[in-house]
């Protein structure tokens, strides 16, 4: 496969039927109005010159290459900022246009370096292209004039340069900035011919305001911005398309490589999440896939307190699976289980829980889902009827009022978080519910109208506020309760009392009354109202009941069914829905049927030739706590840091100890594996072959773009252990696991590779109701029939502040480093966020004597640590706040055991914690620094 | 660490608090199916034995447990 | 009681206006001293007027010591200045009341015809009060020279919701004072104007964008502003300053400016009468253009339309300076000759040499040589003559003026002033520049003047915006017309 060349046509796409017909040199062609002739021309298949036009931006104006003739018009006006009308007569090439458009070109050249053969765009330079296509030969003003020459280079940031001397500005790096990401961080300093990109006020790119999404990269058309991967391997020579394996947004790449070595990734235009933009972890940090710290021969030891030993594949599965089935003969099939991983395939996941259930004859199943959005299977199953996000990503430009609760989207889902933002910048209003002034709130050309700094663990109070408003000023959308809906009435003589009041929980939640009430009447009077959710709704001991309780407000205002609507959780990890989806759970089979339905499991039965357990299994918390008390003694973790990500690190640690065997399938030794007796090495997303579903059910494929560097695919890493187990388990491509999932999983019955690969993913449900899938779900009627309010009583959480404990720790992600950090740890992005530091208010630093940069113990009933402070006001008095990126720093040590009552998720945003000085600006030891491996 | 309460007593005793705003004998039904469906088998033995050991349950764990059987 | 008027102007205080009015204050506190406006004859201010049975008396260029020979009446006096044949011969419509009044007393105002426009306005339809402007046949004065009523129906048109009202006074053309004395000497006129737009168009909200260069007028429009108050009846008017940028005078430029951002302009279609400021409906017309519609609305479109020329109807106000004699304001019907302005009421150069080339319309104008003194001041007249009228400047140079170097000047003068947008302006203007000089010193002069005519046909004809647009009409004119100074030199 060669380099993919996406067309561009110049100027967006405009929505609506195409029905404005003109004439481009001859040629008639018929396009949607509002259509630039500029695009217009292109898809009759005349490629007008162009340099400031791109089609990810508005039209500019500014390069004055794209000049036309139009018929009955004076001059010759740019073909990008005009549009179509109906019988327009446009002419493309004529003598005049053609000197005029050689002019523009012999002025640019006039001021550019003329190094084409050892410049790091030869090839793919649009500069060079349009001097080619106007037939540029001379450059008659000389190359002695005023120039920019000698501008200097700005390698600050780990991943890109940008090379002043080559700028034409053309601005699209800076609009780029400001209408695909959001930031604004770019500007053009100076008029004239002074004027000059700059990154903020004159410094460089690092200390601006810039996240490195590369959006700029991309929109630059010459060598000025330019992958420093580029600059130093040269032009690739192909493409691969793939889907980023970091969060739940779930980006379409180009994969661009020379042979095997990859070159770069370049999100991809027809990606139906990102269409062509992307953040720097998916667009830069892939360079932990060839670090050094790669483990790829498996490796066994006899005691965890020995040293690993490299082993062939052949001895590692024997090891396992001799081993599994010992300690299922002492102790009982349900003895073992395993752990999937969400950020490994659908297909490498669906081979877990077959292994599970069919080899391991249990349902010892269940995934990291278990820790973020496991209340979201639930509360949205329980009320809608289905375990997932309503709306696809695209909908929330038809949004008129935009809620986000307890999640902070431009560090945790920042390709779909620019999408949220150019709707709010359209006029769109914004409700914030957050302890934290999380940085929506108040960014470039947004503001939110109301923040509601809510008290951690107080969520369902101001949600059954919120309801409670609705209610009581007859603001529910009658017809459409009355017609989709079931148990209103009870729920709304519930909701209408008066505890349930934002007056009444003011002083628990620490909410003005008169903001709740406003920001309730604002959502419920929305024309399209749209509530986007995180982790600071389900990790807590009512995660469940928020989410209800969230579906309960969301159907009282008649706001599902539609585009701009919905509940939408942003799910975290790259496959974490599809891991769900998979039946990573101990209670529910692929498709979310539960285990004690005989004719699901007899469907399955008779696909896979065994019985399979109708009780529900162990969930990860439980699976240590039976393995403290003995009951459960073996462990396969693929995929997953347990001992990192996991709350109360000291029970895990334990938990791990006490266990016989435990077995960790990844791509680096993490925390977990220093409780492991066999390694296996896996397979990142490079290597891998299979499809990722993100947040809004989309199925993506995932395509090598090279072999598996360990040998072995992971999926048949897991045949091969079911098989020496006495399950003979095997496939000859993964696109067969597919098919196997779609013959049995009513919602994915019309999946298959081959679908994926003509259009080009497809969000489930797809089947015979829904061919090409399924966007916006619970159009007409529920999955469930009718949508069910149900309940939701504010129960305050068990973890409550002391006198000991003073002080509430919540605990979030950050745009750079992911998760347990064990991929950006080992890429540039540490340059960015090289340790987790402790946020404190002001006011809770000087009451303790800590500054600014100070080391300080973080405590709590069940661990300390210690980190740096910083000193910010964006938390509210009484809150701080850290990630868990760094292991040194291990933030789990202080989390407790509390847990969403339904699905035991840990209640990661509450935790009781004191906070003291431990030294005043000394660095601690340092953690192993992981030396970033050539930028690759 | 957890200390000595049990894993499946504190659960219980959390899952119990979230229905007290249900009628009683609603309440214990509801609880007792979503242990049902949830809980492994060993888990649930554990919550028998803690209710004949009279732990200090919530009254309507206590009587979800008996429903559970 | 005596009436002294010393001008408030700007013009007249940096001649020493200031000081005179001190030193009548001095000489006899009981005398009532009134800032008035500038009567525009600038080559004789600070031009102080006593008042008289015969009406007020001028006495030209006075310094403080001549105060007490005014006082006394031992002063040489220019008569009654009404009566002066520079005023008496033009047809003052615009600037009917400029010099006459204090600026800022709004009784004055009301006694000199104010107000009747808008009172008159109020009584009408807003599709009538439209029409009106329509049929006077006024042109936007900024330069464009586009029929205000036909943007003013496009607006009104719009669905009810925010529109603006806005006036460009950032009046940055070389040579042109016009609006700065609007602002300073008759701010009234500008307000009524401003609220007659924004009750035709359905705006609730005007601003006055000011270049920073004009504190005076800044001010006064201020304060003027606030003292209209009253009669605004909910139309919010303020005034926003710029910021030493040029360009800022093209209307999308001066919304970007106005938006807080940074003055780019902006590409048309959509033009800003359907989304203009923030997105919004507005009106952008210069100062003289919304000064004048008062007095179309009082004394109707026809008083106003029966002056003029083919389609250049109703008065021009003509601003003469540079090196000429008599400097100062000329407003009178279009159709006079160029000749006629530089001449008669110019009085030729102030050296005293011949006149060799007067710009008209700014720095982008063209230069006219002598041999066109004949055109008529018409739009289209100037139009076919490839020279521009403009917003009415009038710049004289004598014979020792160097045309090759004016033509570098405009290149260098785009170059300073460009945004930096468009590629023809941004980098062409640096490059003309570079070609004169080389043209000047004699290196490949044919092939530099063929590289200098192909670079105006691409500023020409590519720009994005008037300011590469029309640097080569200067430039051209001054090849064309004056070509022998391109005969090579010594640097």
């Amino acid at each position: 496969m060669t380099l993919l060349k996406e067309p561009d046509h110049g100027t967006p796409r405009r929505p609506g039927p195409a029905t404005v017909t003109v004439e481009v040199d001859g040629l008639p062609v018929t396009v949607p109005e509002g259509t630039s002739v500029l695009r217009a021309a292109g898809e009759a298949g005349i490629g007008i010159p162009k340099l400031c036009a791109t089609d990810s931006l508005e039209a500019f104006g500014s390069c004055r290459l794209c000049l036309v003739e139009i018929d009955g018009r004076r001059g010759t006006p740019a073909s990008c900022t005009t549009p179509v009308t109906e019988g327009m007569r446009v002419a493309t090439e004529t003598p005049r246009l053609q000197r005029l458009r050689r002019g523009v070109m012999e002025l640019y050249i006039s001021d550019h370096p003329l190094d084409c053969l050892t410049c790091s765009a030869n090839g793919d330079c649009e500069l060079q292209d349009m001097s080619g296509a106007v037939g540029l030969r001379q450059v008659r003003y000389g190359y002695e004039g005023a120039n920019h020459l000698d501008a200097p280079t700005d390698t600050s940031n780990p991943y890109f340069d940008f090379d002043a001397s080559k700028c034409i500005a053309c601005s699209r790096c800076v609009r780029a900035c400001d209408e695909v990401q959001g930031t604004f961080a770019l500007t053009i300093e100076g008029r004239g011919f002074e004027s000059k990109v700059s990154p903020g006020a004159g410094g460089s790119f690092m200390e601006s305001e810039c996240v490195s999404c590369g959006s700029c990269v991309q929109a630059c058309p010459t060598a000025t911005l330019q992958e420093k991967s580029v600059v130093q391997l040269g032009m690739p020579n192909r493409t691969v398309i793939t889907t980023c394996a970091y969060c739940g947004v779930g980006c379409s790449f180009k994969a661009e490589l020379r042979g095997n070595e990859l070159v770069r990734m370049v999100p991809h235009k027809d990606g139906g999440a990102n269409e062509g933009h992307s953040c720097v972890k998916g667009r830069f940090a892939f360079g932990y896939a060839s670090h050094p710290d790669r483990k790829l021969k498996p490796m066994v030891r006899d005691t965890i307190d020995d040293e690993w030993r490299e082993v062939e594949w052949d001895e590692a599965i024997g090891t396992v699976a001799s081993r599994m089935l010992d300690i299922q003969q002492r102790h009982g099939a349900a003895s073992i289980g395993a752990i999937s991983s969400s950020r490994c395939t659908n297909e490498e996941v669906f081979v877990v829980q077959k292994m599970v259930r069919a080899a391991f004859g249990n349902n010892n199943i269940d995934t990291c889902a278990r820790v973020c959005h496991s209340p979201t299977g639930y509360g949205l199953k329980q009320t809608f009827g289905e375990s997932a996000g309503t709306q696809d990503f695209k909908s929330v430009a038809q949004a008129d009022v935009i809620v986000v609760i307890g999640a902070n989207p431009t560090d945790g889902h920042p390709v779909f978080a620019s999408r949220m933002k150019r709707r709010l910048r359209e006029g769109a209003q914004l409700i914030v519910v957050d302890p934290r002034r999380i940085d929506l709130v108040r960014s470039p050309h947004i503001e939110a109208a109301y923040h509601l700094p809510v008290r951690p663990g107080t969520n369902v109070a101001v949600v059954n506020a919120m309801s409670h408003v609705a209610v009581t000023e007859g603001l529910v959308d009658r017809d459409f309760v009355a017609e989709r809906c079931e148990d209103f009435d009870t729920w709304a003589t519930f909701i209408a009392q008066p505890e349930h009041s934002p007056e009444a929980v003011e002083e628990i939640t620490g909410v003005p009354a008169a903001d709740l009430r406003a920001a309730a009447r604002l959502y419920a009077t929305a024309g399209n109202g749209a509530i986007y959710y995180g982790l600071g709704v389900t990790e807590h001991s009512q995660g469940s009941t928020m989410v209800m309780g969230m579906a309960n407000l969301a159907m009282a205002c008649g706001n599902i069914g539609r585009d701009g609507v919905g509940v939408n959780p942003l799910r975290g990890q790259n496959n974490v829905q599809g891991s769900c989806d998979m039946g990573s759970f101990p209670h529910e089979l692929p498709g979310y049927r539960h285990v004690s339905d005989e004719a699901v499991r007899g469907l399955f039965e008779g696909l896979w030739g065994r019985t399979i357990e109708k009780e529900p299994g162990l969930r990860i918390p439980n699976m240590f706590d039976a393995a403290i008390d003995g009951s459960f003694r073996g462990l396969f973790v693929h995929g997953e840091d347990i001992a990192q990500s996991d709350p109360n690190t000291q029970h895990v640690f334990a938990a791990l100890r006490s266990m016989e065997l435990v077995v960790v399938q990844d791509l680096f030794l993490n925390e977990t594996a220093k409780f492991a007796h066999v390694f296996l090495p896996g397979a990142s997303f490079l290597e891998k072959d299979g499809t990722f579903t993100n947040a809004e059910r989309r199925i993506n494929r995932v395509r090598s773009v090279m072999p598996p560097r360990s040998g072995k695919h992971e999926w048949e890493i897991i045949c091969d252990i079911a098989t020496a187990m006495g399950y003979p388990m095997s496939y000859t491509h993964p696109s067969e696991i597919m098919d196997e999932i779609a013959s049995v999983t009513p919602t994915f019955t019309g999946v298959s590779f081959e679908l994926l690969d003509k259009l080009g993913s497809v969000q489930w449900p797809c089947n015979e109701n829904a061919p090409a899938g399924t966007p916006v779900m619970h159009i007409g009627e529920f999955v469930r029939g009718k949508g069910k309010f149900v309940r939701t009583e504010y129960v305050p959480t068990e973890e409550r502040t002391t006198r000991r404990f003073p002080l509430v720790l919540t605990t979030g992600r950050i745009l750079s480093q992911y998760n347990v950090g064990a991929q950006t740890r080992r890429t540039g992005n540490v340059a960015w966020h090289p340790e987790d530091v402790l946020e404190v208010h002001p006011h809770d630093a000087e009451d303790r004597g800590i500054s600014d940069g100070d080391l300080v113990t973080l405590a709590s009933r069940v661990g300390e640590t210690t980190l740096h402070v910083r000193v910010a006001d964006r938390m509210p008095v009484g809150v701080v706040y850290t990630t868990f990126h760094h292991p040194v720093t291990g933030a789990n040590v202080v989390t407790t055991e509390n847990s969403d009552w339904a699905t035991n998720c840990p209640e990661y945003k509450v935790t009781a914690v004191q906070v003291s000085l431990a030294q005043p600006l000394v660095r601690h030891a340092t953690e192993e620094t992981y030396a970033i491996s050539g930028q690759a | 660490m957890t200390g000595t309460v049990p894993a499946e007593l504190r659960m219980i005793n959390d899952i119990a608090r979230q229905f007290r705003h249900l009628p009683p004998g609603e309440a214990a039904e509801a609880i007792a199916s979503h242990v049902r469906r949830f809980w492994d088998p060993r888990m649930r033995a554990r919550l028998q034995a803690l209710a004949d050991q009279a732990a200090p349950l919530d009254p309507l764990a206590a009587e979800a447990a008996r429903l559970v059987g | 009681m005596t009436t002294v008027y010393v001008p408030r102007d700007s013009a007249a205080r940096s001649v020493g206006a200031d000081e005179v009015a001190a030193a009548f204050a001095e000489a006899d506190p009981s005398l009532t001293i009134v800032r008035n406006g500038s009567r525009g004859m600038l080559w004789l201010e600070p031009l102080v007027e006593i008042s008289s049975s015969e009406g007020r008396i001028g006495y030209g260029s006075v310094t403080p010591a001549d105060v007490p020979g005014i006082l006394a009446g031992t002063a040489e006096s220019i008569g009654v200045v009404d009566e002066h044949p520079w005023l008496a011969s033009q047809q003052r419509v615009t600037f009917a009341r400029m010099g006459r009044t204090d600026p800022l007393s709004v009784d004055d105002y009301l006694a000199n015809g104010g107000m009747a426009g808008l009172r008159r306005a109020r009584t009408m339809t807003r599709a009538e009060v439209v029409a009106e402007v329509t049929e006077s046949g006024l042109r936007g004065r900024g330069g464009a020279g586009f029929p205000a009523g036909i943007k003013w129906k496009t607006v009104m048109d719009c669905p009810d919701g925010l529109k603006f009202v806005c006036c460009n006074a950032d009046e940055g053309d070389s040579g042109t004072y016009a609006d700065r004395m609007v602002l300073e000497g008759d701010p009234f006129m500008l307000i009524e104007g401003m609220a007659i737009a924004a009750y035709a168009v359905g705006a609730t909200e005007g601003y006055i964008y000011i270049r920073s260069e004009y504190p005076d007028g800044i001010a006064t429009m201020r304060e003027a502003i606030k003292r209209a108050e009253p009669w605004l009846d909910g139309f919010n008017l303020e005034t926003r300053v710029g910021a030493g940028a040029y360009i800022c005078g093209e209307e999308t430029s001066m919304l970007e400016s106005l938006e807080g951002k940074r003055g780019m302009v902006r590409a048309k279609p959509p033009i800003p009468a359907f989304e203009g400021l923030f997105g919004k409906p507005t009106v952008i017309n210069n100062v003289l253009t919304l000064a004048t519609v008062p007095t179309i609305l009082a004394g109707g479109a026809d008083a106003y339309q029966s002056l003029g020329v083919e389609r250049s109807r109703g008065t021009q106000v003509f601003q003469l300076g540079g090196n000429v004699a008599r400097g100062g304001i000329v407003e009178t019907a279009f159709g006079i000759t160029l000749g006629e302005l530089v001449e008669g009421y110019g009085g030729g150069t102030r050296t005293g040499r011949p006149v060799r080339a007067v710009q008209v319309g700014g720095p982008l104008g063209a230069y006219v040589p002598t041999s066109q003194f004949d055109l008529p001041m018409d739009y289209e007249a100037f139009a076919k003559a490839n020279a521009m009228v403009g917003h009415g400047g009038i710049v004289v140079f004598d014979e020792s003026v160097d045309m090759a170097a004016q033509a570098r000047f405009a290149f260098e003068f785009c170059a300073a002033e460009s945004c930096g947008k468009c590629t023809p302006c941004r980098v062409g203007a640096v490059r003309g520049v570079e070609v004169i000089d080389r043209i000047r010193t004699g290196v490949d002069r044919d092939e530099n003047l063929a590289v200098l005519e192909d670079l105006c046909e691409l500023m020409t004809d590519g720009s994005l915006c008037a300011m590469g647009g029309l640097t080569p009409m200067p430039v051209r004119s001054a090849i064309n017309h004056f070509s022998e100074d391109f005969e090579a030199r010594q640097p």
